[in-house]
């Protein structure tokens, strides 16, 4: 009798766990059968690990639309490398659990909250942050947390413009009073911040000199860059280095990402080949890291809003071109990320 | 009367200038070592001539010769360093005659000498870059300093282990008399690097904390005083040797707030430690190395790392966290660099002086240890100035 009654706890508290696990999908059923509360799929994680033991499709019911939030519909959501990160509890954002994946992406606005001025139904808009969740199909988000975007963009330029391509113009812009004329240096220059800098700087008459691995790196669609960026090879010898000086000036800036990706931490260092670099060249040695800068403006909408709409701009005239991007299904989303941690990979975009 | 005279017969019969005469009677003169009064007693038309430089008077010609420590080739200084007699060049209107007092040997001289250091002049050269010397005589022109003020360089590069120097006037800053000859003669590089440094890269309030290795230095002295007097907290890394602890407490006497050793910065024991005292936002580094890594693991987000030099030959690594989230800045300083950047502005350097002697007057910023040596001894001097955990500075006395 005993041993019956620990079989029944045993397997009652199992069922019980069982029973809590679905809760959230239960109100998701709920919800269904209520008006005012809508449902979305969500690719959410409740603890750090690999994606494939972490990362669950489930369905999600989302708030109800406040007086100033907004709901979107999400149109497509790219994988980036500080996805997967901080889905293994490697990057320095910790969002708490249950938690959305994805931080960058583009959506539709279905609703607008009574008190909603910035936008309205119909528009473009993508996230202002970090943490956002772009993973999904709908959410919910305060009207602060978005920025609205120009429809006639394409979706896979609304979708990658957020992260990689401000972070390339901002680096250009922040750190040393370029002019036409002048000449950045940059290595891993195949990545997509790597592109957007060479063009973005040649919107502004700066040659950008790329330092690369390996040669098949470079694709055809950069053939509108030539002009713009002279390629070397990484390991740069002595007559490169002397054509490059009869060339083009010496770069003011330089831009590194060898280290690891932007992004990477802990174990990637950068040594500086020695103090006399520092000492009598005068050298700055920087970092840059959009979230961060994004916080620290946050007060400061017009900045991140002057950003967006330069970049906007150049995607319009045809001076920007985004990486070729792979377009994946949301339900293959594990294909997706598993590419995204392959190298020479393109950029895989999640499609609502 | 009679030489004018004299000489004006001869310059019609050999059909030469006056000015070049005169030149050839001050060579011959101070060849012979003869005393020879010509300057007073020729016409004016006679004077000036714009390459040579016009000399007031020839009464004292031993000063017109002076002893340098010379280097004709780079190498090991005390090899390649000699004790020299030097001609010293004609006074020019802009010229300034100085009998040098005490100059010290630091790491930048010995590097200059050897071939490794960011400048190097023309050889044969006068090895030392600092030091402080006393005005003797000046030229016509020269406005802003009189015999007996003291002075020093205001660039790198001049020359400063010798007895006597003519230098231009725009090359020397004057310095107060009433500090002592010890504190005059460190006063142009290492109290002024610890300055600049505390003042133009971050701003710090009382109460704020620097880090810094080489503490024990010239520059890490200073920074420790002038950090003081300013009421900011110093956290300095040493490294360990025999008689550590009266290191220690020489440098906590001075004003350090803290001193640990090297081993201890990176223990994880530092956690506690910066519960107790604010974590730096600022980070000198003179070390390079596993050492500064240290310094910049323990600095504030946003903080800066300045890097005055590289003792230990090892590159500065520079993890890529700590600059892309921890937006910490990794920064270099020379002061020639900055003395140059602001030769335009004689007044930044000047206050910079005036405010270090205050500080020197109140007792607050001491010379570091140092070891006087007379010039012909230089080359033990600069032997020593050579070896590790050197305690005192050396300087060459005149």
């Amino acid at each position: 009798m005993r041993a019956l009654r620990r079989v029944r706890q045993t397997w009652g508290s199992v069922w019980c766990r069982a029973w809590e696990g679905n809760e959230h999908q239960r109100t998701a059923q709920r919800a269904e059968g209520t008006r005012n509360l809508h449902i979305c799929s969500a690719l959410v994680y409740r603890q750090n690990g690999a994606h494939a033991d972490v990362l669950r499709l489930e369905r999600m019911a989302l708030p109800p639309v406040d007086k100033h939030c907004v709901r979107l519909k999400i149109l497509a959501a790219p994988v980036n490398p500080a996805d997967i990160n901080m889905l293994q509890g490697t990057y320095p954002i910790r969002p708490t659990f249950p938690a959305v994946g994805g931080n960058e992406g583009v959506g539709e606005v279905i609703e607008v909250g009574s008190d909603v001025t910035s936008l309205s139904p119909g528009d473009w808009a993508i996230p202002v942050g970090a943490g956002f969740g772009t993973w999904r199909t709908e959410a919910v988000c305060d009207a602060s947390d978005i920025i609205k975007v120009p429809k006639d963009i394409s979706l896979l330029g609304a979708a990658t413009i957020g992260v990689n391509p401000c972070t390339a113009y901002r680096m250009l812009h922040d750190f040393q009073p370029l002019r036409p004329g002048d000449t950045v240096i940059q290595n891993g220059a195949n990545s997509a911040v790597g592109q957007a800098v060479i063009q973005i700087a040649a919107a502004l008459g700066v040659k950008t000199i790329c330092i690369i691995r390996d040669r098949y790196d470079i694709e055809l669609e950069w053939n509108c860059c030539r002009r713009a960026a002279l390629f070397c090879h990484e390991i740069l010898e002595t007559e490169s280095i002397l054509l490059l000086a009869q060339e083009v000036p010496r770069p003011k800036l330089g831009l590194n990402c060898v280290g690891g990706p932007y992004k990477k931490l802990n174990k990637a260092s950068q040594s500086i080949p020695k103090q006399k670099a520092l000492i009598f060249k005068n050298i700055h040695l920087r970092g840059f890291w959009l979230t961060m800068w994004k916080r620290d403006n946050r007060k400061d909408p017009a900045k991140l809003q002057a950003m967006v709409a330069s970049l906007c701009s150049l995607l319009q005239s045809g001076r920007l071109s985004l990486p070729r991007c792979v377009q994946v299904p949301f339900g293959d989303y594990r294909h997706a990320l598993d590419m995204t941690q392959c190298a020479h990979q393109r950029k895989h975009v999640l499609l609502m | 009367m009679e030489v004018q005279h004299r000489l004006r017969l001869l310059s019609r019969i050999i059909g030469m200038k006056g000015p070049i005469i005169c030149r050839a009677i001050v060579t011959v003169t101070q060849r012979s070592g003869q005393s020879y009064t010509v300057g007073r007693h020729l016409p004016p038309t006679w004077r000036g001539g714009a390459s040579a430089g016009w000399c007031r008077s020839f009464s004292d010609v031993s000063a017109r010769t002076c002893t340098a420590l010379v280097y004709r080739k780079h190498g090991d200084p005390p090899e390649v360093v000699q004790s020299e007699n030097m001609e010293l060049p004609l006074m020019g209107e802009k010229s300034v005659l100085v009998k040098m007092l005490a100059a010290p040997i630091n790491p930048s001289d010995i590097n200059m000498v050897q071939g490794t250091y960011a400048i190097l002049p023309d050889l044969p050269a006068v090895g030392g870059n600092e030091g402080v010397g006393q005005v003797l005589e000046v030229g016509s022109q020269v406005t802003s300093l009189k015999p007996g003020d003291w002075v020093i360089p205001r660039d790198a590069g001049l020359g400063t282990w010798r007895t006597t120097a003519v230098f231009n006037e725009v090359s020397l800053a004057e310095v107060p008399r009433d500090i002592p000859l010890l504190a005059a003669a460190t006063l142009g590089v290492n109290p002024c690097t610890a300055y600049r440094m505390l003042s133009d890269f971050e701003a710090l309030k009382p109460g704020d904390s620097v880090i810094q290795n080489a503490a024990n230095s010239g520059v890490g002295q200073a920074v420790i005083q002038i950090a003081a007097a300013r009421g900011i907290h110093t956290i300095n890394v040493v490294r360990d040797r025999p008689g550590v602890q009266q290191l220690s407490d020489r440098l906590l006497a001075m004003g350090a707030s803290h001193v640990i050793k090297e081993e201890t910065l990176r223990q994880p024991e530092m956690k506690d430690f910066f519960k107790k005292c604010p974590r730096p936002k600022l980070a000198l580094n003179a070390v390079g190395g596993k050492s500064a890594t240290e310094l910049l693991r323990h600095l504030q987000g946003g903080g800066t790392m300045v890097t005055y030099g590289g003792m230990a030959k090892q590159p500065v690594t520079v993890p890529v966290s700590s600059l892309i989230f921890k937006d910490v800045k990794v920064r270099g300083f020379w002061v020639t660099q900055w003395k140059r950047d602001h030769a335009h502005d004689e007044r930044a350097l000047s206050e910079m002086l005036a405010q270090l002697a205050a500080l020197i007057r109140e007792g607050k910023l001491t010379a570091p240890a140092c070891s006087e040596v007379g010039l012909q001894d230089f080359r033990g001097a600069l032997d020593r100035a050579m070896q590790p955990y050197m305690s005192a500075k050396q300087i060459l006395v005149m």
